[in-house]
């Protein structure tokens, strides 16, 4: 899948622009890092690629088709956002996995079954937490695991990762990384801002962001 | 079986400004600053309310539909900026959404209340439409703000979870769902907790006022359940329909979440 901005610009209300006239390509099953000084835009970018904000101006596509043209539910199912901040609800690992195919959106897909969410946590080094925990009793660490795991077993086609590592001991920063790099060698295209000095093992390319501008390093 | 009820002569009602000299005479002692409001609240009781007794006793004369509806969409306008007001979100308009859904609710329950329960014959007979009507539009008032400041505040403060589960493939009324039915429960609350507690903790304002006006007190308690049991529908309907159309509101074109 191609992700293609044109002229693409955003501001927040009453703010500087973020992005101003931006053009970027991302051509399917690259790994890419995106670099910038804290403001530049690039949490507000990701959020751009999955519909959570819209441009002031300038065009989105997907495969060429307009993102205006595709229906939301179906768009952030294809292109899933893994957030700064692990978000899991009260309640059991088990109903914070399947909390997706709750959603009419997702009605096609079925359910994984039990063996295969255990065999999805034994992949995350999580083999020792049971189903039914609580999901209020994980560490940050565990609780970002769980919430990759969740979009993963969503088989999205691209993957944006808002500094999933920011907050992660170096173990859990290390899995989830280990992660999205699998992702990526399996054909998902991964997005992945990051702060951390070393750029994340396996990167196809590097995207800096600075006066509104995206480009290629 | 009525009594006519003892008048309130000007010179009692101004020996009433002893009361607020009470207060006044409390803010002083302890510095509370509230003389002036004090004052123009006073000064706004006595006009409000002269004011109204006039247009009341002209609507009851002229025994017209007309000008009976058009108090009722005056009651509605006051309510719905009161909760404009109220409402600390301005970017969301909440407006058309709140006045729409209250009128029509409204008119149909006070029309219901009047012309199937009471059986006035006409329906709008205004002895008995406009203070039934003022009684739900005042009550949905509170519980509609309660419900819509709740509301915002919980979108605003759970926003990674609502995103989370956009995120995820939800639609607004999923991701939103968990907000809405607490918004709608503390628009609720109030209304059911006065169910529990009338006839014991305190006795209603238009069952007083009816006793005081030598009513039967088994007539004015029957008429007061059904105030009770008609404001709290009108409470639920309120909240239900106002909170369900201003969250539509709080999501954009791409079901993006605008509160922020």
């Amino acid at each position: 899948m191609t992700l293609r901005l044109h002229a693409v610009s955003f501001a927040y209300q009453g703010a500087a622009p973020v992005l101003d006239n931006a053009d970027l390509t991302i051509e399917p099953g690259e790994f890419l890092l995106i670099k910038g000084p804290s403001g530049a835009g690039k949490s507000t970018l990701l959020r751009l690629l999955c519909r959570l904000e819209l441009p002031v101006s300038g065009d989105l596509s997907l495969d060429g088709i307009p993102f205006e043209k595709i229906a939301p539910t179906n768009l952030r199912r294809r292109i899933a956002l893994i957030q700064q901040t692990p978000t899991l609800l009260e309640g059991s690992i088990r109903g914070n996995l399947l909390l997706p195919y709750e959603f009419k959106a997702n009605a096609d897909l079925p359910p994984p079954d039990e063996q295969t969410l255990r065999n999805a946590l034994n992949g995350f080094l999580l083999q020792s937490i049971p189903l039914d925990q609580n999901a209020s009793e994980l560490s940050v660490g565990q609780a970002q695991r769980i919430c990759l795991l969740r979009t993963l077993l969503l088989s999205p086609g691209i993957l944006l990762m808002d500094e999933p590592t920011s907050a992660l001991d170096p173990d859990s920063a290390g899995i989830v990384l280990q992660a999205a790099r699998e992702q990526n060698e399996k054909g998902a295209t991964v997005i992945l801002v990051s702060h951390a000095e070393q750029p994340p093992p396996g990167i196809t390319g590097t995207i800096t962001l600075a006066n509104g501008k995206a480009e290629r390093t | 079986m009525m009594s006519p009820i003892t008048d309130i002569g000007p010179l009692q009602l101004a020996l009433c400004l002893l009361f607020t000299i009470i207060a006044g005479a409390a803010s002083m002692a302890h510095g509370l600053g509230l003389g002036r409001d004090l004052f123009i609240g006073t000064v706004r009781t006595f006009a409000q309310l002269f004011l109204m007794g006039y247009v009341l006793k002209f609507v009851f004369r002229l025994d017209m539909a007309a000008p009976v509806i058009g108090l009722f969409l005056i009651m509605v306008g006051a309510a719905t900026h009161i909760i404009r007001g109220r409402v600390g979100q301005k970017d969301i308009s909440v407006v058309l959404p709140t006045f729409a859904a209250m009128f029509i609710s409204y008119f149909a329950m006070s029309v219901m209340v009047t012309g199937v329960i009471v059986g006035a014959d006409p329906w709008w007979k205004p002895q008995y439409f406009i203070p039934l009507a003022g009684m739900i539009v005042g009550n949905a008032m509170t519980a509609v703000a309660i419900s819509l400041e709740r509301l915002f505040s919980d979108l605003k403060a759970h926003r990674n979870e609502v995103e989370m589960r956009l995120a995820l493939g939800a639609t607004p009324a999923e991701a939103s769902r968990r907000f809405v039915a607490d918004a709608i429960r503390a628009g609720m609350i109030p209304s059911i907790n006065s169910l529990m507690g009338v006839g014991i903790v305190f006795l209603p304002g238009m069952m007083t006022g009816q006793i005081l006006a030598g009513a039967d007190p088994m007539v004015s308690i029957r008429y007061q359940i059904m105030v009770m049991l008609m404001l709290v529908a009108s409470v639920a309907l309120g909240s239900v329909i106002v909170v369900r159309l201003v969250r539509n509101r709080c999501f954009g074109k791409a079901q993006e979440l605008l509160v922020r």
